[in-house]
Formats: structure tokens, C-alpha cells, sequence
């Protein structure tokens, strides 16, 4: 090796070394599979388990991506794809039904770096929305693809497509029948999971944030009708600069009060703590009689998931050693 | 204190390719518009009134890219968004996607005021516009002549001579009526040549269309893209309400400096809840108009 090359590695190993020997930048990672009613009385202990087993399952995928340097937007989106993937989340397989029977599908993926953003709404034929979502960010030029022009864009980057059936289980037909009798296209119903949601939001090694939302809307919703989720902004929000949201709960109360930005620009404008900023906002929704809650992870890697319903299926995990699942107020 | 200010679009024509008829037939169009909000704001009408009225006149020109003579897709058909909020109660609606609504405005307003929701899409929309009562209007209501002209040259790789830019072409108003109340709407047929499906920021709450009372209404033309990440009418309320930033630096700030940073231009109507409006662009031009009761009557391209 000749001197000058000797001399500039050296150089090198001097200006890193100490880089090497500060503690490595805070990984964390947050999910959760959907706020509101979830009557603790009818919560047996088999089903909390498989709930908890299925929130596991994503926080843990989401969380292994980042401990092997991979980036916060493929945990999310991974951390998304096991909930999408899990019957008893509303999203993806199992998804709730609209009016029709058929689940329509919405999803939106942001990522803190650019930032840029992906989302759609609408599609009934996609296993994966956040995927699609996804391929809009990093393969179109635009933002938000809706209905059978989403689906058109899904077969042009080669997705294959699954039939309706796919998504429709026997639970959440049952549900259907019984909101159509009862017309109770609301919050309010019975079954846990009507307003069920899943989200993610992450931090990775090289300080960037992602926030990843999907769901099947609301049981007995109107044919076309699309919530908070895929709107950035409302449900999803990411930006390096303050922090990364995902919400779930009453989607027209996020979208009139663009909750998920709102967290950012509090926490980036007023200067409050993550906390803070994300129990203001829980507030401000409540005030105006919205029910939902909200996660999120701030670039210093500070978690914080609140909610004003009774639940919400949630998990977290980050580099100091937390690993956290839980459903109601008192963090069973 | 009552005032009214709208647009019809950014990214106007370069000045000297205008020519003087269309120059006029634009002008004329904004005046009609901006009158009939203005008038409804002196009897004593809602804000909400006001930038409907002033939106519906505007997507039945043809000369602007919204209702009648929106920019076409990719196929070739119109598909249209639009969106409103009421300051009042942060109430919204809004809708994307629609081929045969002659007035998404009116539907965007339906959807507030009839159905639980605030946003509805595609097929299930105009599914809900029956339900209203809507006389649905085939495709070929909104195509007119020049849009495919516009079309065509597009799918060429050639610039239009006048047009507006399809690709910020967009309508907006945004108005405080005498009782404080304040209001935006948003109408478009989004860029020529786009991949149907395709949704902008105008029905995006946040993103193109905002109203809080108490802080401000903001309408957005532009790269919708752009728009959407900025979440841009909504960066506007919360750089005042937030930060006290006057109108005009929120407005200022979103366009020079988050926008600009991001790549995007286009332009931003907003009206305080004093009545001060404000009118910005990063492009050459943006059709607009403005009046208060104050006496102030202004319309403009560059």
C-alpha cells in the first residue's frame, strides 16, 4: 500500500473510531391492531392471547428488520403486512365489510426521509395494500391512487391480484348481518375490531422515521367511502425533521383534524414532548367527540401510544430493552 | 367584516402567449364568480354559500380545469375531486374519482351535510349521489374540444399553446361571512394525461382544502403531489395558530420555503378570521380574485 493511501486510511479509522465507541443510535418500533369498543367482559383469555400472540408476531418482525440495520420504512411496512395478513385485524385478510359484503381496502406508507408518500383507497382485489401503497411512492409519481385505477397501477408493477373472497371471513360476515339489522354503522358496535386499524411507526438505525396504516374501514360503511388512513397527514404521517404517526379509531374526526400532522407540527412548533404532543391531540379529538388513539415515535426514539377508547391493541419495542403488548387503559 | 377571495388555478399561461380574448373570456370568468360569492356574503349569506356558489360557477366554465372542461385522463374521460369544510364545527366533505356529477362541489357539500362521512370515492360516490337525488350527466358533459386538443399534444410530448398547465390548473374559494364564520372549497379535473385513479390534494382536507374558524380558510392549487406531503393548507392554519405567524408569512412560508424545498409550486388562497386575504403563487401567474367589504375588488393573472 503506498504511503498517501496508508496515511488517508488512518486518517479515517482516527475520525471514526470515536463514532464507533458513543452508544449506536436508539432503534424503536411501535404497532397497533385497532382502537375503540373492545367490551373487556367478552374478551375470553384464548382470544387476548391470539391477539396478543398476533401483535407479537408484527412487533417483532418490524423490530428484527431494524436490529439488522434495515430501514424503519421496510419495518413498517412488514410490521403492517403480518397484520394485514392476520384474520383477526381489520385490514388486509379478515378486513370488515361494507355495505355490498365486500371489503375495500385503504392503506398509505410515508416516509420520514423526503419525506414521500404512498397511499390508496378503495381496492378490493390487493392482498397487501400497504405494498401497493408502497409501489405508488417509489414507483409513480403521484400520491394517492384510488378504486380500479389503483388496481390497474397494481397489475402494471406485476402484483397478482386475489379474488374478494379472499378477504371475507366468517366473523366478519357475521358482523355484517348483524349491522345491517341493526343498521349500526358505528363505533359503537359489538364485535372488536369495528373500528380496528393497523399501524406502525418506526425508527432505524440511520435516524429515519415511517409510518405505515392500513384497514378495511368501517362494517356496513358505504361503498366508496374512505377514512383517516389513507390520507396523509390525518391517519399517517412521517417526517425526519419531528416525528412519525399512525392513528385508528373515528377516521372523519382524524381527517377534519389532520391528527397525525397535527403531533408533528405540535411537537415541532410548540416545542412539546412526544407525550405531550400526542396526549393533546387524543384531547383535542375528544372535545370534538372522535374516539381513536394514536402511536408514535420521535426521532430521538421516544414511543408514545395513547387512546381515548376503552382499548387499543398495541405494542412496542425499542434498543434500551422495552417490548411491550397491550390492550387496555392498564397496560394489560 | 365580510371578504371573498378565489382562484383558477397556478401556473398561468407565459404572458405572452396569452391571447387577449382568452385573456378576457378568463377574466370575465373569475369577475362572475367572485361577484356571485361577494353577493351572497352582502345579504347576510354563509360563507359556505358563498365559496360554493363562486366553485360551481367556476367548474361550469369551461375555461377553467374543473366540472365542465376539467382536463381529461389518460383514456380520455374526465374524473373529477372536490372538497369543502365549514370553519364552524371543522365540519368536511368531500369526494374523488367522480365521472358524472356535473357539480362535485355540490356533492363534496352533500357529503357534510347528508352522510356520516367526509370523504367517498369512485363508483360509491356517485352510488351516494343518487341517493341524493342528483341527476347523474354522461362522461362526454365534461369533455370539451380544447381539453382534448390539450390531450393529444400531451400524449405527443408537446406544450399547449394558451392553455392553462393542466397540470395546476384547479379551482378555490375561500370567504368569511359576517358572523365570523369562515369556508374553503376546491374543485378539480387534476393534470391531463394522469393515470386514472389518480388523486390530488384538492379533496384532501389538510393537504388542499382547510377552514378553521378562529384561524383561517385556505384553498391550494398546484402540483398536488407536492401538496398532499407539505399537508399545505393545514401547514398554513397551523403556522398561525401555532406560531403566530401573520397570514401572510404562513402563506409565504409554505409556498417559498417547505414547497419550494420539496420541489413543488403552484399557489394558495387564504383569508384571515379578520378579513385580511392573502393570494400567493411560486409559478408565472395564478388566476385570482378577491373582494371584501371593505371596498377592496381586485382580479389578476400575473
Amino acid at each position: 500500500m503506498s504511503r498517501p493511501k496508508l496515511l488517508a486510511l488512518l486518517c479515517l479509522a482516527v475520525a471514526v473510531a470515536p463514532a464507533l465507541a458513543i452508544e449506536p443510535r436508539p432503534l424503536a418500533i411501535a404497532i397497533h391492531g385497532g382502537a375503540g369498543v373492545i367490551d373487556p367482559a367478552k374478551m375470553t383469555p384464548e382470544r387476548a392471547a391470539s391477539y396478543r400472540a398476533g401483535l407479537a408476531a408484527a412487533l417483532d418482525a418490524g423490530y428484527a428488520i431494524l436490529e439488522r440495520g434495515g430501514s424503519s420504512l421496510d419495518a413498517v411496512t412488514a410490521a403492517v403486512r403480518t397484520l394485514e395478513d392476520d384474520p383477526q385485524f381489520n385490514a388486509g385478510r379478515g378486513a370488515v365489510l361494507n355495505h355490498e359484503g365486500d371489503a375495500e381496502l385503504d392503506a398509505a406508507i410515508m416516509d420520514g426521509h423526503g419525506p414521500r408518500a404512498g397511499a390508496v383507497a378503495g381496492v378490493r382485489h390487493v392482498r397487501n395494500p400497504v405494498e401497493l401503497a408502497r409501489l405508488v411512492m417509489e414507483k409513480s409519481p403521484h400520491v394517492l391512487l384510488v378504486a380500479e385505477g389503483a388496481e390497474e397501477f397494481a397489475l402494471e408493477q406485476g402484483m397478482v391480484l386475489v379474488p374478494r373472497g379472499y378477504f371475507r371471513t366468517e366473523a366478519r360476515v357475521r358482523e355484517l348481518d348483524e349491522a345491517r339489522q341493526t343498521e349500526a354503522l358505528q363505533l359503537k358496535a359489538t364485535a372488536p375490531g369495528a373500528t380496528g386499524t393497523v399501524g406502525a411507526v418506526a425508527l432505524d438505525r440511520a435516524g429515519h422515521l415511517a409510518a405505515a396504516t392500513s384497514t378495511g374501514g368501517l362494517t356496513n360503511k358505504h361503498r366508496g367511502r374512505v377514512g383517516d388512513s389513507p390520507i396523509v397527514g390525518a391517519g399517517t404521517y412521517a417526517d425526519d425533521a419531528s416525528c412519525a404517526v399512525s392513528g385508528t379509531g373515528q377516521g372523519e374526526f382524524f381527517i377534519r383534524q389532520v391528527v397525525a400532522y397535527d403531533v408533528c407540527a405540535l411537537l415541532q412548533y410548540r416545542h412539546l414532548t412526544l407525550a405531550q404532543a400526542v396526549r393533546e391531540v387524543i384531547q383535542k379529538l375528544r372535545a370534538s367527540g372522535g374516539e381513536g388513539g394514536v402511536i408514535a415515535v420521535d426521532r430521538s426514539g421516544n414511543i408514545a401510544l395513547d387512546f381515548n377508547s376503552v382499548g387499543m391493541f398495541r405494542g412496542a419495542r425499542d434498543s434500551a430493552g422495552k417490548r411491550d403488548i397491550a390492550m387496555y387503559r392498564d397496560a394489560q | 367584516m365580510y371578504a371573498i377571495a378565489i382562484h383558477g388555478g397556478a401556473g398561468a399561461v407565459p404572458r405572452a402567449m396569452l391571447s387577449e380574448p382568452r385573456e378576457q373570456r378568463y377574466r370575465a370568468g373569475l369577475e362572475t364568480a367572485l361577484d356571485a360569492g361577494f353577493a351572497l356574503l352582502e345579504r347576510g349569506g354563509s360563507s359556505l354559500d358563498a365559496v360554493c356558489a363562486a366553485v360551481r360557477i367556476l367548474e361550469d366554465d369551461p375555461s377553467f380545469n374543473a366540472g365542465h372542461g376539467a382536463a381529461l385522463t389518460r383514456d380520455g374521460a374526465a374524473e373529477l375531486d372536490a372538497a369543502i369544510m365549514d370553519g364552524r364545527q371543522l365540519r368536511a366533505g368531500a369526494v374523488a374519482s367522480v365521472r358524472h356529477v356535473r357539480n362535485p362541489i355540490e356533492l363534496a357539500r352533500r357529503v357534510m351535510e347528508k352522510s356520516r362521512h367526509v370523504l367517498l370515492v369512485g363508483a360509491g360516490a356517485e352510488e351516494f349521489a343518487l341517493e341524493e337525488n342528483f341527476v347523474l350527466v354522461p362522461n362526454r358533459y365534461f369533455r370539451t374540444l380544447e381539453r382534448q386538443e390539450q390531450l393529444e399534444c400531451e400524449q405527443r410530448g408537446e406544450r399547449v399553446s394558451d392553455l392553462i398547465p393542466s397540470s395546476q390548473g384547479t379551482v378555490g374559494a375561500v370567504a368569511l361571512d359576517g358572523d365570523g364564520n369562515l369556508a374553503a372549497a376546491t374543485s378539480t379535473g387534476g393534470m391531463t394525461n394522469k393515470r386514472p385513479g389518480r388523486v390530488g390534494d384538492s379533496p384532501i382536507i389538510g393537504a388542499g382544502t382547510y377552514a378553521k374558524n378562529g384561524v383561517c380558510a385556505v384553498s391550494a392549487t398546484g402540483h398536488g403531489e407536492y401538496f398532499i406531503r407539505a399537508v399545505a393548507a393545514h401547514h398554513v392554519c397551523a403556522a398561525v395558530e401555532y406560531r403566530a405567524l401573520s397570514l401572510q408569512q404562513a402563506v409565504h412560508e409554505t409556498l417559498h420555503e417547505i414547497l419550494a424545498a420539496l420541489g413543488g409550486d403552484g399557489g394558495l388562497i387564504a383569508v384571515g378570521t379578520d378579513g385580511q386575504i392573502v393570494m400567493d403563487f411560486s409559478t408565472e401567474g395564478m388566476f385570482r380574485g378577491a373582494r371584501e367589504s371593505g371596498g377592496r375588488r381586485e382580479i389578476a393573472i400575473y
